[in-house]
């Protein structure tokens, strides 16, 4: 991994170098949130941007997407929307939820519908400042060693560029004048000043060790029911969450009754039919049930399985829920301490 | 001689807009796909050549039922029908004319309105939804309904297999569609409760939803009642809003919490126990009866099995 300097008043001329590759997509405001939107006009990029609606997820899986055209005996892919793409200003917290997707789609049953959108999608970090619902720190992925092709760091006028990929140090080339390879000790002191700065600003911090033991003592706590009582159901803490991957599928027959398409598009296990199979038993009825589901996987299985928890901290479920049930409330609950409803 | 292959439908509509039908008939794009997918024999709104005492495979209705009149028709419906589908908020839930369906007041709002006017066409009733009169096989519902979702049932109707809808509400296809949850904003939305399938379409126009496909299976009414309570809405303003579109369908299954106690129509309330997890589609769908040897019906076998990963 390199590292290079860029001057913060460079970084419009650079973005819009980097349309040679690709589409350019970044976060942009809507309204008093933000959404990863294309940047035809660079200057709209949010730099100030926290957190998005939904998490970068949706490019490489869309909410809804077409997997195949069929018609009476055979059937043909389509992979319409997929074009070179460079997403720019992703937090660390992001991309490391990209990386546990890849393990997931990429690793032992490839998905040639992530696959392709994948390949053809740079990623370049962004450093951000975390806010009261950021827990990136307690999940330890606040930093990044890896997942991005480049990864810029805010340091007072420039910006610290880590080069992560060869791809990277291909898009460094797209305009290599505006970078400095000139980094010394003065530069090393500012970044680890600014460091402690950002780890300093972490409200959520939690001992997340053992989890998977604490979880599994919680089995009979009467807290999945409480939480259940209040839950909507609604499914949108899975489709904000970065690393919600279920979906489902239907065919949608065209009024010619001969053809038709594959939809796919994202399920939740908050969803009541979700556990539901044909003869029409359905494994998890309960809300409750449904709900421990949820959490079993973020801060349970997923950690036996992978060594970590799928949950990257990214505090979209706690600025989602209506109802307030997220993954700091239920981790507090667990563990005992006090929680305010 | 080619139409006598293919399905026979109507389309039909009491109490309300004909918004549904409008919809149907504005489907521009697919217009002749529809026309060459089945027989129309009755749509008013396309052609003055009914045939309204034939039997058919499926039967469309839109509107509620407000008359005797209105009740004698639709049953007559029913009977030449191999199955009926309710199309729209009023023909499924009673539309918002039947936002005081379960209290006691009718006769009273009426002569509110209309004073002593004597009824001379037909004797008129509390506006009450199909499934009162008749057995009701599928629920397309919607203010208007959404034309992706009609295409989707039809196709599946023909067919002879199940109608699925999502069983996600609103906030799913609202979060797809990158939407401000306007329930934060403060907004009275319906959102959460309500079933999905309009691809969120009022959020998407900054507007909260108003509950117009009905409630979830699964609807956690009370939370959103508490929920909106703590965000300092009154309950009239809560009531109100939920039985505007819910009709039928709230004060069936949420009559205890909406503090109603059912009066007139719908004075059996089904218990809530059977009500729990009844689908919006019930369809017990029959073959619809497709002549061999045509093109509509298809040669192989279309794999109808929804799969699921992790």
């Amino acid at each position: 991994m390199k590292a290079l300097k860029l001057k913060k008043g460079d970084m419009y001329t650079y973005l819009e170098s980097l349309k040679s590759y690709g589409e350019l997509w970044g976060p942009v405001s809507r309204g008093d949130k933000y959404v990863y939107g294309k940047l035809d006009n660079v200057r709209d990029v949010a730099l100030e941007a926290l957190r998005t609606i939904i998490p970068p997820k949706k490019f490489f899986v869309p909410p809804r997407f077409n997997m195949f055209r069929y018609s009476d005996n055979k059937f043909t892919e389509t992979f319409e929307d997929i074009k070179p793409r460079v997403l720019f200003g992703l937090h660390p917290c992001d991309i490391h939820g990209i990386m546990i997707l890849d393990e997931l789609f990429l690793d032992r049953f490839p998905d040639p519908y992530y696959k392709k959108r994948r390949e053809a999608t740079a990623i370049i970090g962004l450093s951000c400042t975390p806010d009261d619902k950021c827990m990136a720190r307690s999940t330890n992925t606040h930093a990044v060693e890896g997942g991005f092709d480049l990864a810029f760091n805010e340091l007072d006028e420039d910006y610290l560029v880590w080069v992560g990929s060869s791809l990277g140090d291909d898009l460094v080339r797209l305009n290599i004048d505006l970078f400095s390879e000139d980094i010394n000790t003065g530069d090393l002191q500012k970044y680890l000043a600014w460091r402690r700065k950002r780890n300093a600003r972490y409200k959520l911090n939690f001992d997340l060790t053992g989890m998977p033991d604490i979880m599994e003592l919680s089995w009979d706590s009467s807290l999945w029911q409480e939480l259940a009582d209040r839950c909507l159901a609604c499914g949108s803490c899975s489709m904000v969450c970065p690393t919600c991957n279920c979906y489902n599928v239907r065919d949608v027959s065209d009024l010619s009754l001969s053809s038709g398409v594959r939809e796919r598009y994202w399920d939740s296990c908050m969803n009541m039919e979700y556990a539901l199979v044909a003869g029409g038993h359905n494994f998890r009825e309960a809300r409750a049930e449904r709900l421990k589901l949820w959490y079993t996987h973020k801060l349970k299985a997923f950690i036996t399985e992978y060594g970590k928890p799928s949950c990257i901290g990214c505090g979209r479920c706690i600025d989602t829920c209506p109802v307030n049930i997220n993954v700091a409330e239920v981790i507090r609950s667990l563990q005992g301490q006090e929680v305010k409803v | 001689m080619a139409d006598n292959a293919k399905p026979k439908v109507g389309f039909y509509s009491f109490s309300g807009c004909e918004g549904d039908l409008l919809t149907i008939i504005h489907c521009e794009d697919e217009l002749l796909d529809i026309f060459a997918a089945v027989d129309v024999r009755s749509f008013r709104l396309a052609s003055s050549d009914v045939h309204n005492d034939e039997p058919l495979d499926i039967a469309f209705v839109e509107g509620s039922i407000t008359t005797n009149h209105h009740a004698a028709l639709i049953k007559g419906i029913r009977e030449r029908s191999a199955l009926v589908v309710a199309l729209g908020a009023c023909a499924s839930f009673g539309g918002p004319q039947s936002a005081r369906l379960g209290y006691d007041d009718w006769e009273k709002r009426f002569k509110k309105i209309y004073g002593d006017a004597k009824l001379t066409v037909a004797r008129a009733f509390e506006s009450q939804p199909i499934d009162e009169f008749i057995k009701v096989d599928c629920y397309i519902p919607g203010c208007p309904i959404d034309k992706h979702q009609f295409f989707f049932a039809l196709t599946r109707l023909i067919k002879g297999m199940p109608v699925e809808f999502p069983s996600f509400p609103v906030c799913a296809e609202c979060k797809w569609n990158e939407n401000e949850c306007l329930l934060l904003k403060g907004e009275l939305c319906l959102g959460p409760v309500t079933a999905g399938g309009c691809n969120s379409r009022c959020p998407n126009y900054n507007l909260p939803c108003v509950g117009c496909w009905g409630p979830t299976k699964e609807a956690n009414v009370a939370s959103e009642i508490n929920l909106l309570k703590e965000r300092n809405f009154s309950e009239t303003d809560i009531v109100n809003k939920l039985r505007l579109f819910g009709g039928a369908a709230m004060v069936r299954r949420f009559a205890d919490l909406l503090g109603i106690e059912p009066q007139g129509p719908l004075k059996k309330v089904r218990s809530k126990k059977e009500d729990k997890h009844k689908p919006i589609v019930t369809a017990e769908v029959k073959k619809v009866a497709v002549p061999k040897g045509t093109k509509t019906k298809p040669k192989t076998k279309v794999n109808a099995k929804t799969g699921k990963k992790r």
